[in-house]
């Protein structure tokens, strides 16, 4: 999915100001206006961005990068009269620079911005032989054919070009065009998404209307096949070839809703996402009947055999996914593994480097702390590995070979969806070497596949349970501090849930193993302080209940998410956990996650802007 | 003019109650058919009859629904959320719409199909200024409906499932035409509990006009637990394959047949031998294990078929798990739902979410096992089992 942005008109029209507090007077300026635009449109991709602005002395000035919105420095361009952006979240292909919109025709005149697939862009490409290509996008063949349509008809405008390029375009598109030395923005849509805004004397074009509503509510869509020109004296429609007038319509809604599908937050509706995120995960890859799974990776002859430690380099939410990830290689791949914080990482002595995997963990693929691990990783000599969401992402390139998670953008800066499904990836990981070592048995492999396999199911069932968890939320919302706590693969999921409160509520909470907390922590319970345990299959329940127990005994509340059948009638709340085994505490933190959202709800928290914090860290 | 202007309000508020335990977990627009949602082929429809702007009138449930439509974009359209906090008939329904409805407006039930031509004939009639409009269809079960008396092409009277003898086989279909006027008319209806739509109508029809619309294309609806098997296989032959999930993730065992009256979601798993034919529809995630016999079902996903399994005119929910060798035999049966007793209905059975049968447990014709049920091997589950039930054998 893409998000594409323009506009055009009136600069004081748009009571924009170029955000500087109190400052209401200085205009915006069109950068900054399609800048904000892209930030809003953020969420249908944020891999790469780029805007073109058009001004009568500057020409056109293109600005482009891989990466979020937020790193995009738009040029300062005072005389700009227009613009349009664009983002972008690649499926196929790298975000690369070059591969970022806006594209450029051999003169660098022309700008296009684009939205869809050029299905005959292969054929159109062909045909441009003596054209100069630089990205290896199907979009840049649009540039390139306004500029033949251009040079072959002295007496052509942009709008006669774009008419002209567009009739021979197959696919679904929309597309928005700039020239320099030409006041219009040229829109043509057909199958992709395209709205116009109409203030009284400032123009859009966007995806959604998401990208401009707080300067306009008057809307017009356009149709398959209408060319679209926003000059400054407004916005003139073609259909045919001829003039149409297309109704303009005013959105009623708040900006925020159409993005989030009708939830308050990204942070819940991605929560909700993760049955169908998981079955992502895993499609094609769970050899259930053989015990084996099919990642599409491969090690050179005889590197696993030869393993001697698996290092796990990666940062919060990640990392602890790393945790829960090491316990299963040490157990599925009978391989000693580890797991480091990837700012703090160094390849140490006594290590072999040739027989050593390490593993980066990361959602953007970008986070600098890891990418910096990696690097010293590769610098000792030692094979890395990254787990990631993103295709082409910086480090699918520095590393040696690569499992993609699947899960879909995520957009709240709380991770959830990812470390479900990157637990999943990293369990089929260790599956895939510990057959590959003769490590674990196929019966053995195939319990642990039948659990994954249930995990899409297993999470369902728990977000069925989402009014028991909001209601535990109203009711201990407002203690002093949390503490979670639970054994063995519960410990990372403690670690997460505390995590995950922190992060979006701003409430003290810690995570720790549950034998731990009679050597300190205990100092700090009170009847005030909910402990919330993990006593499910994997989690050493019995045990991490006694923990529990003590806490209890002074007084502390204690919400427990248990294995289902089982029952512990002293917890006060109780959270049935679907029986999948190994994956029974990755399926209970999906509660955790529920009762971090709720409780941060209730406190009205900008819960997927959490303060101080970016999605992706790209700084170290 | 184009039909820019007409918003569709779709109602998907509703619980289901009939189709337990199918709509225990997910609102009755959400049960699928062809593997997808009741709902969405209604959104389908609105979206290729030029309409941009829907309405979800939403309430049980109403995160599956928020989930898995979100703003619209993949169906081309833009989707608003309207909530109806209690289920308080189709008539509140439409009222929660009026906030954000300032034109003509069609509505639809989020749980019927009807084709596009439905939603475009009374989109055309609302822009000849035509309106309230009830769209009026054929059945052969007149009095399971709401029938509807016409002089010329004015409905004189709507009567709910009536009693006795009627003399048409017209029926309400449930695409209505309204503009804003409609919300005042709704508010002076007198009603005693639900406040229907058609109670509203039947008072408008009444004092002025309210306009039939004569329709003959596709309308299907679930009302029972079997018509979820009918409906489904009218849909498997015409359903757009490509459309549920990319089709890399399958992997299918050796020797398997898969009859082209199949539906196979993308990712599911299916073991060497096994069989699937007869208008069935495979969910995204569920496995068929080897030697199993899958006929005339709907398997929701994440569900497991086990080894030598039989699966015969069956709905298994989400999630559940059909134990080695166990058997549901299909075939017609007596099914009692509330307190009306429905003969010779094809419904081999139906396993609800997250339910486990046991391996050789046996499933008599018309059996309805609800959810997180816990089925020993080899037992015999016949009529009605309860949710969270453990059915243990002897």
């Amino acid at each position: 999915m893409c998000g594409i942005i323009g506009f055009i008109g009136d600069l004081h029209a748009t009571g924009a100001s170029d955000g500087g507090e109190g400052d209401g007077e200085t205009p915006a300026s069109v950068g900054d206006i399609v800048h904000e635009g892209l930030r809003n449109l953020e969420y249908r991709g944020y891999d790469s961005a780029g805007v073109a602005l058009v001004g009568p002395r500057s020409g056109l000035t293109v600005a482009k990068r891989s990466g979020e919105v937020d790193g995009l420095t738009v040029p300062d361009v005072p005389d700009a009269t227009h613009g349009v952006g664009h983002t972008r979240w690649s499926t196929h292909g790298p975000p690369t620079d070059a591969n970022a919109h806006p594209h450029t025709d051999c003169t660098g005149d022309v700008a296009v911005v684009h939205n869809g697939i050029i299905e005959n862009y292969e054929a159109l490409k062909a045909e441009l032989a003596d054209h100069e290509f630089t990205s290896a996008t199907d979009t840049e063949v649009i540039p390139h054919l306004i500029e033949e349509a251009l040079a072959a008809d002295p007496d052509a405008d942009l709008l006669d070009a774009v008419r002209r390029v567009e009739s021979r375009l197959e696919g679904s598109y929309a597309i928005c065009a700039v020239r320099k030395g030409d006041d219009r923005i040229v829109v043509a849509r057909r199958g992709s998404p395209i709205v116009l805004g109409r203030g009284e004397s400032a123009w859009f074009v966007a995806s959604d209307v998401t990208a401009f509503l707080e300067h306009t509510r008057d809307v017009t869509y356009l149709e398959d096949g209408d060319v679209a020109e926003l000059s400054p004296d407004g916005v003139q429609i073609f259909a045919d070839g001829e003039p149409v007038d297309r109704e303009i319509e005013t959105v009623e809604w708040e900006a925020g809703a159409a993005e989030k599908g009708g939830y308050d937050h990204y942070m819940r509706k991605e929560i909700h996402e993760q049955p169908a995120a998981l079955r992502q995960t895993i499609a094609g890859r769970l050899d259930v009947d053989a015990g084996d799974v099919d990642l599409d990776v491969s090690f050179p002859p005889g590197f696993l055999a030869d393993l001697e430690e698996i290092q796990i380099v990666a940062c919060g939410t990640s990392n602890y996914a790393g945790r829960y990830a090491a316990q299963l290689f040490e157990e599925l791949s009978g391989v000693r593994a580890t797991v480091e914080i990837a700012s703090e990482y160094e390849f140490g002595a006594g290590r072999s480097p040739d027989r050593t995997l390490v593993v980066a963990v990361t959602q953007s693929g970008e986070t600098a702390d890891t990418l910096g691990a990696i690097r010293r990783a590769n610098a000792a000599g030692a094979r890395t590995f990254a787990v990631t969401n993103t295709l082409g992402s910086t480090i699918t390139r520095e590393v040696d070979g690569t499992a993609f998670i699947r899960a879909g953008p995520e957009i709240g800066v709380a991770a959830t969806k990812t470390f479900a499904s990157q637990v999943a990836t990293l369990a089929m990981l260790g599956v895939a070497i510990g057959r590959e070592r003769g490590a674990l048995a196929p019966a053995d492999a195939r319990s642990v596949l039948e659990d994954l396999r249930g995990l899409p199911g297993a999470v369902q069932q728990v977000l069925d349970n989402e009014e028991r968890v909001r209601e535990a939320a109203r009711e201990y919302g407002d203690s002093e501090a949390f503490f979670f706590v639970g054994r063995k693969l519960g410990v990372p999921v403690a670690l997460e849930g505390a995590l995950k409160l922190k992060e979006i509520s701003y409430d003290h909470a810690e995570g720790f193993a549950a034998g731990e907390l009679k050597h300190g922590p205990l100092a700090l319970v009170t009847p005030d302080t909910p402990v919330l345990a993990l006593l499910t299959d994997g989690s050493r329940a019995a045990e991490t209940k006694n923990n529990v127990t003590e806490a209890q005994t002074r007084g502390a509340p204690a919400i427990g998410c248990v294995s289902a059948g089982k029952e512990y009638d002293t917890l006060d709340v109780s959270l049935p956990v679907p029986d999948v085994g190994i994956a029974e505490p990755l399926v209970a933190n999906v509660y955790l996650q529920l009762f971090a959202y709720h409780v941060a709800n209730d406190k009205g928290r900008s819960i997927d802007k959490p303060r101080n914090l970016a999605k992706s860290v790209t700084v170290e | 003019m184009s039909t820019d202007e007409v918003t569709a309000v779709i109602l998907a508020a509703g619980e289901g109650r009939r189709l337990e335990p199918l709509t225990n977990r997910r609102p009755k627009p959400m049960v699928p058919v062809a593997n997808r949602p009741l709902l969405e082929y209604v959104v389908e429809a609105v979206a290729a009859a030029g309409i941009d702007r829907v309405v979800l009138v939403v309430g049980y449930k109403q995160e599956r629904i928020r989930n898995h439509f979100g703003d619209g974009d993949d169906w081309d359209v833009t989707i608003e959320y309207v909530e109806q906090a209690t289920q308080l008939g189709t008539g509140h329904a439409v009222l929660q719409a009026e906030p954000v409805v300032d034109g003509p407006f069609v509505v639809l039930n989020g749980d019927r199909i009807v084709d596009a031509a439905a939603v475009s004939t009374v989109c055309d009639r609302l822009r000849d200024g035509d309106a309230p409009l009830v769209t009026v269809t054929a059945v052969e079960t007149p009095r399971d409906y709401g029938v509807v008396q016409l002089d010329g092409d004015r409905v004189t009277e709507v009567n709910e499932k009536p009693e006795g003898p009627v003399d048409t086989n017209r029926i309400n279909a449930g695409v209505y035409g309204f503009t804003p006027e409609i919300f005042d008319a709704i508010r002076a209806t007198n009603a005693t509990g639900e406040l229907a739509i058609t109670t509203t109508l039947n008072d408008l029809a009444e004092r002025d006009s309210v306009t039939g619309v004569g329709y003959d294309g596709r309308w299907l609806d679930v009302s029972n637990l079997w018509d979820v098997l009918s409906v489904n296989a009218a849909l498997v032959h015409d359903s757009d394959h490509a459309r549920d999930a990319p089709a890399t993730g399958q992997r299918v065992g050796d020797a398997v047949t898969v009859a082209d009256d199949v539906v196979l979601a993308g990712n599911v798993r299916i073991g060497p031998n096994a069989t699937l034919s007869g208008a069935s529809a495979i969910g995204s995630n569920v496995t068929v294990a080897a030697n199993a016999v899958v006929e005339n079902s709907v398997v929701l996903p994440d569900a497991v078929i086990g080894p030598g399994a039989v699966v015969r005119d069956a709905v298994i929910a989400g999630n559940a798990r059909i134990g080695p060798n166990a058997t549901v035999v299909g075939g017609e049966a007596t099914v009692v739902v509330g307190d009306s007793v429905h003969r010779g209905v094809t419904l081999g059975g139906v396993v609800g979410d997250n339910t486990s049968i046991g391996g050789g447990a046996t499933l008599t014709n018309g059996a309805v096992v609800g959810d997180d049920v816990q089925a020993d091997a080899g037992v015999v589950l016949d009529g009605r089992v309860e949710s969270g039930a453990v059915v243990r054998r002897g």
